[in-house]
């Protein structure tokens, strides 16, 4: 008996891997190039946000002002960008330029800072989405499952969920238990969670009903095991695209909601906090890179996101590929 | 047709939509540590004074007596005075002054989505893959991507501090008066004539009309390319391609409305994203509507406020869904009450 | 429409199911509610505490079932082709979900008014 749970395990394994790469969704989704730019931008992503983490943040404080500025020389503040033609042309020019993106009213480096808010936002975004995706999964699987009450309750609370609008569901959660970043993200896996608990559903549902899982549910194995080894391979396409697409979703949120002031605080170097700081004090005085830098990395983060699950959505979805003569 | 019990049936549904929206907003105030007779006293205040309050409020009562009286006053739109506004202004009242600026704003912004939105949804899904299709496909794509708060600071720095074309903030230059009519103060300059006025007015809110208007049309253009393409591919479609130039363009017009039926009804849906975005709008152009006084409320703690808005974003929600239906239902013939 | 006597005797039955629905769970969220208010009043820090979170999680409860019902009553359509937009399609129907609502708003409301009638009870105590 234990030598076979281990064959049939490997092979349902080397199935899942196969049957990914024989599947046209990989190769539809390689050959959209809109697709492939969003990798390439998420890739990039994550390459600056580990190298902000774990090399740049040497010799910063957590608010990412230089600890030893003797090198640089007391930074000015609200130095404009390398190339600038305002603020302080004299010190930075070509070949010379500690500053790229300028520096805020408190003379941090904004380039630094915007650096360092990709960390943030991956860190972030991870954690709302990882905490919605096992939500979802679970609550989807056991409503496919058990069917019947069990289904009604959960998907009922799920569709009503649904049509709550984000960020003000975010905002009225945030209300009550007072405005910080975990009651920020509570509030967004409660918003996001639904989705996932769909997806799961409808493809848990699909197994459940091929006649293989009746079989071996007659042959005796017991519930989590079918979960576990029929019903999650088959909807990880799926959920893989509701989190993609989610993830852009979570940090354009949560960056909302620190912009408005509910989220990270004041003095982070997260994108959000920043554009709000930048908007608030610097936009009508001219010192437009303030706020220009963190919201272009935001947005092209955010696209990025956006055009990857667009582009497995497409991939995913018979109708779509389909063209019309 | 649309009957008048039809819409008669779902005004009444308003009343379970508010009762239980108000129910939450209380289940979930009182299931909250947060102490409100606390904020109104102030941090430093004497226990005495916060009981005194505590006394005044009926927060001593107990909770199903303090149920009853709640929705006694949602019912005669009595939410209380706010703790903050000038001093413990009745909520209605306060609620009545901010609501129309942000009416104005999210529905000239619906309305841009809408007139944009759709034709553009169209175009791409009928020339699918073309040049077009690319371009207002990653047009939309970008248009729900970036942030109202990146994009509303980038159009003030281009258009009104470099170019000055449009003001940076606010409703109306202090120059002009404000004739306060039904509150939507474009209508109400061209309501008393005031014609200079009313460029003002519309000078003001170009910009935050727009910044909104670009997000429902990303939003409305996406759904409608996937309807329309929805539709085109059914098998009369087809044959009727297949005939000519002259049947294309009758079945064009059957499938538009056809492809219409379904994002319609998305549109009253997707209200409330963008009741969320004018939150935003308002924050980055500094103007006074519900959007602000709801972030205020928030940061101070006036529940009263938080209480009212949030109803009242229901009612809206609401109201604005129930127009969709009666859309709807001169839409689809299916329907028919 | 069609003849009236037939659709009020059809009324007359949808009522009766409705009631005996409604009726079914409220009970169940009497006693749901009646065991939290006991167990909190035992754990916790005295009957005002216990009996307003008791009630208050009764009142979320049935607030959160009022809205879905009616929800889904007014937006089914709505639901339904916004489920196909983003692609979570499911074997939701109108009633379904009305009748789950309906439900929790029953067990609720069942759970509200047990723990008020017992809240004065312990309170006249």
């Amino acid at each position: 008996m234990s030598t076979e749970t281990t064959s049939e395990e490997h092979t349902s394994e080397r199935g899942l891997v196969d049957r990914l790469f024989a599947s046209p969704f990989l190769t539809d989704l390689l050959s959209n190039r809109l697709a492939l730019i969003g990798l390439g931008i998420i890739g990039m992503l994550v390459v600056v946000a580990l190298y902000a983490r774990f090399v740049m943040i040497g010799g910063l404080t957590p608010d990412l002002t230089p600890i030893v500025s003797s090198k640089l020389g007391t930074a000015p503040s609200m130095q404009g960008p390398c190339g600038s033609s305002k603020v302080g042309q004299s010190i930075q020019n070509a070949g010379n330029c500690p500053y790229p993106f300028g520096t805020d009213i408190q003379a941090r480096n904004i380039f630094d800072r915007v650096l360092y808010g990709s960390w943030l936002a991956l860190k972030w975004g991870t954690v709302t989405v990882g905490i919605s995706t096992v939500l979802g999964v679970g609550l989807g699987t056991l409503a496919a499952y058990y069917g019947d009450v069990t289904d009604n309750v959960i998907m009922r609370t799920m569709d009503v969920l649904l049509a709550f609008p984000s960020l003000l569901l975010a905002l009225a959660l945030v209300a009550i238990f007072g405005p910080s970043l975990t009651n920020a993200v509570i509030a967004l896996v409660l918003v996001y969670t639904p989705r996932f608990a769909r997806v799961v559903r409808g493809a848990a549902l699909k197994v459940l009903e091929d006649e293989y899982v009746d079989a071996t549910v007659a042959l005796g194995a017991t519930d989590p095991r079918i979960l576990v080894k029929h019903v999650l391979p088959n909807s990880l396409a799926p959920i893989t695209v509701q989190s993609t697409l989610n993830f852009g979703l979570a940090i354009i949120d949560l960056a909302a909601l620190s912009f408005l002031g509910f989220g990270a605080q004041a003095g982070t170097p997260s994108w959000g906090a920043m554009l709000s700081e930048g908007v608030n004090y610097g936009l009508l005085s001219g010192q437009w890179w303030w706020s220009f830098f963190p919201g272009l990395f935001l947005a092209v983060t955010v696209l990025g996101f956006n055009l990857l699950g667009d582009g497995m959505r497409d991939a995913l979805d018979p109708r779509m590929r389909e063209t019309v003569d | 047709m649309t009957s008048k019990r039809f819409i008669l049936k779902r005004l009444l549904l308003l009343v379970p939509v508010l009762l239980g929206v108000a129910t939450l907003v209380f289940a979930i105030l009182h299931l909250s540590p947060g102490n409100p007779a606390r904020v109104i006293a102030g941090a430093r205040a004497s226990e005495a004074f916060v009981q005194r309050i505590e006394n005044d409020l009926g927060l001593n009562d107990p909770i199903w007596i303090q149920y009853g009286r709640f929705l006694g006053d949602v019912v005669t739109f009595d939410f209380g005075r706010s703790y903050t506004v000038r001093q413990g202004t009745p909520v209605s009242t306060v609620l009545q002054t901010f609501f129309p600026t942000t009416l104005e704003l999210a529905l000239l912004g619906q309305l841009f989505g809408i007139l944009i939105g759709l034709p553009l949804g169209v175009l791409s899904a009928v020339k699918q893959d073309s040049l077009t299709d690319h371009f207002t496909r990653i047009g939309a794509l970008a248009g729900i991507s970036v942030p109202i708060f990146w994009s509303g600071p980038l159009l003030i720095m281009l258009f009104a501090v470099q170019l000055d074309l449009v003001p940076t903030s606010g409703r109306l230059g202090v120059a002009y008066d404000n004739p306060e009519i039904t509150g939507l103060i474009t209508v109400d300059t061209l309501l008393v004539g005031d014609i200079p006025a009313f460029v003002d007015a519309a000078q003001h809110l170009a910009l935050p009309a727009l910044v909104i208007g670009i997000y429902a049309t990303a939003l409305i253009s996406r759904m409608m390319r996937s309807s329309m393409l929805e539709v085109i591919r059914q098998d009369y479609m087809r044959t009727a391609r297949a005939k000519g130039q002259g049947a294309k363009i009758t079945v064009m017009k059957h499938g538009f409305r056809n492809a219409l039926i379904p994002v319609v009804t998305i549109i009253g849906i997707q209200f409330g994203s963008l009741l969320g975005g004018a939150v935003l709008t308002e924050t980055v152009f500094n103007i006074r509507g519900i959007g602000t006084l709801l972030v205020e409320a928030i940061q101070s703690g006036d529940y009263p406020v938080v209480q009212g808005t949030v109803l009242l974003f229901a009612l809206l929600f609401t109201l604005v869904n129930l127009g969709v239906d009666i859309t709807y239902s001169y839409l689809d013939p299916r329907i028919d009450q | 429409m069609t003849d009236t006597s037939d659709s009020t005797a059809a009324f007359r039955r949808y009522l009766r199911a409705s009631a005996r629905l409604l009726a079914g769970s409220a009970l169940v969220g009497g006693a749901l509610g009646t065991a939290v208010y006991l167990a909190l009043l035992v754990v916790g820090d005295g009957p005002r505490p216990a009996s307003t979170t008791a009630f208050a999680l009764g009142a979320l409860v049935f607030g959160f079932g009022t809205l879905g019902w009616s929800g889904s009553v007014f937006l089914g359509e709505s639901v339904e082709s916004a489920q196909r937009f983003l692609d979570t399609e499911s074997n939701w129907t109108e009633a379904g979900s009305r009748r789950a609502m309906a439900r929790l708003a029953g067990a609720g409301a069942g759970a509200m008014v047990a723990v008020a009638l017992l809240g004065s009870v312990v309170g006249a105590l």
